[in-house]
């Protein structure tokens, strides 16, 4: 666990410029994931988000030639692929096939989070920022809703999801270099035999 | 083998991000409504916005705060909800309230925790307002990705750092 904490500070550093360097795939890869997923829920499908300067534009094709056109900022999307990445570099072998398959397969779900939560802001702002179309199209329900998961996915999803991913994929290896046995393993009465 | 609930809350780790989430969502919806966030949150923020005040006077600046606001003759800032340290504390509460360990590693692991993400918290709002008074160009890259990133990596520290000394403890007693 010492080398674990000892490495952490110099893997954050690298998982910073690694984002640095994949920023602009990062960019288009929510950008455009984000847009599958809110056109895939919406009649007619009018919606396109395109990334421009690392901020995504939400345009929607029914919108007046003169309209302002909203923005998202995609750093403060995606910037949390940092932490995930810093906390799978810290770890023992982090260029081992196993730890590689996890590190893929966490990055995926943290992916998913990050279009989720660009998905919500797009939802957020045609419940709330477009006058009164936002207020004839959506209900007060469906605003709370909105404004409610929107909320949830930016302040305790973004800062919490790479540690609960990056935990729910390394439990037994974290649990190890903490020393701490697995009691559920151990047969609870005298003479029997333990499960196989 | 299929998984039942049951198996599920018998796994530890399964366990524990079942009570991770469940504790995390509980706390940020208690904060959402309107009569925590007066009385609570906006009082919080207020009162880290004057410990930077504190912290930014001892240094030499020129500094005010008027509610959670501090400025300079040369820079100001406005605290919000998020650049507060609550957020990460609440995640760092969760972790340690969902981890196997005695009660009273528990509140050793929720005082601490929260004091020291407090004063990373603190030292992270006086150098963002220097680099907005010698390096604006680099505020909003440093505030975002820099600061936020190395806050949410030292909270994870922290845990890992309790959970080494109290809840290993904890389990081999058990």
């Amino acid at each position: 666990m010492r080398r674990f904490l000892r490495r952490l500070p110099l893997m954050l550093v690298i998982a910073m410029v690694l984002w640095l360097a994949m920023r602009p795939v990062l960019d288009w890869g929510v950008s455009a994931f984000g847009q599958v997923l809110v056109r895939s829920f919406e009649y007619p499908r009018v919606t396109r988000i395109v990334p421009e300067e690392h901020r995504a534009e939400v345009r929607r094709a029914d919108f007046r030639a003169d309209s302002k056109i909203p923005t998202l900022s995609l750093t403060e999307i995606h910037f949390n692929t940092i932490v995930l990445l810093a906390l799978y570099l810290a770890l023992p072998k982090p260029g081992s096939k196993h730890q590689l398959e996890r590190l893929f397969m966490s990055w995926c779900i943290l992916f998913l989070t990050q279009t989720i939560n660009l998905v919500l802001h797009v939802k957020f702002i045609y419940a709330f920022s477009l006058g009164e179309w936002s207020l004839a199209q959506y209900s007060d329900l469906a605003r709370n809703f909105y404004g409610f998961l929107r909320y949830f996915t930016d302040l305790p999803g973004r800062f919490g999801f790479p540690f609960m991913i990056w935990l729910g994929f390394n439990w037994e290896l974290l649990t190890a270099s903490l020393g701490i046995e697995d009691q559920q393993d151990s047969p609870k009465k005298k003479g029997r035999k333990p499960r196989s | 083998m299929k998984l039942t609930a049951r198996e599920l809350w018998r796994r530890p780790d399964t366990r524990f991000l079942i009570l991770f989430l469940a504790i995390l969502g509980v706390s940020f919806f208690v904060i959402a409504l309107n009569f925590v966030n007066n009385a609570f949150v906006v009082p919080y923020t207020t009162f880290v916005a004057k410990m930077s005040g504190v912290a930014l006077a001892l240094l030499g600046e020129d500094i005010t705060v008027r509610g959670v606001v501090l400025s300079s003759p040369r820079f100001a800032v406005t605290i919000y909800n998020g650049c507060n340290g609550l957020v990460t504390s609440l995640i760092f509460i969760s972790g340690v309230l969902a981890f196997p360990a005695s009660l009273s590693s528990k509140a050793i692991g929720v005082v601490g925790g929260l004091l020291s993400i407090q004063l990373i918290n603190l030292i992270r709002i006086v150098s963002l307002f220097y680099i907005g008074i010698y390096l604006p160009q680099y505020f909003s890259q440093s505030h975002i990705f820099i600061w936020q990133s190395i806050v949410i990596v030292a909270g994870v520290a922290l845990w890992v750092i309790w959970a080494n000394f109290y809840g290993v403890k904890a389990i081999k007693r058990n």
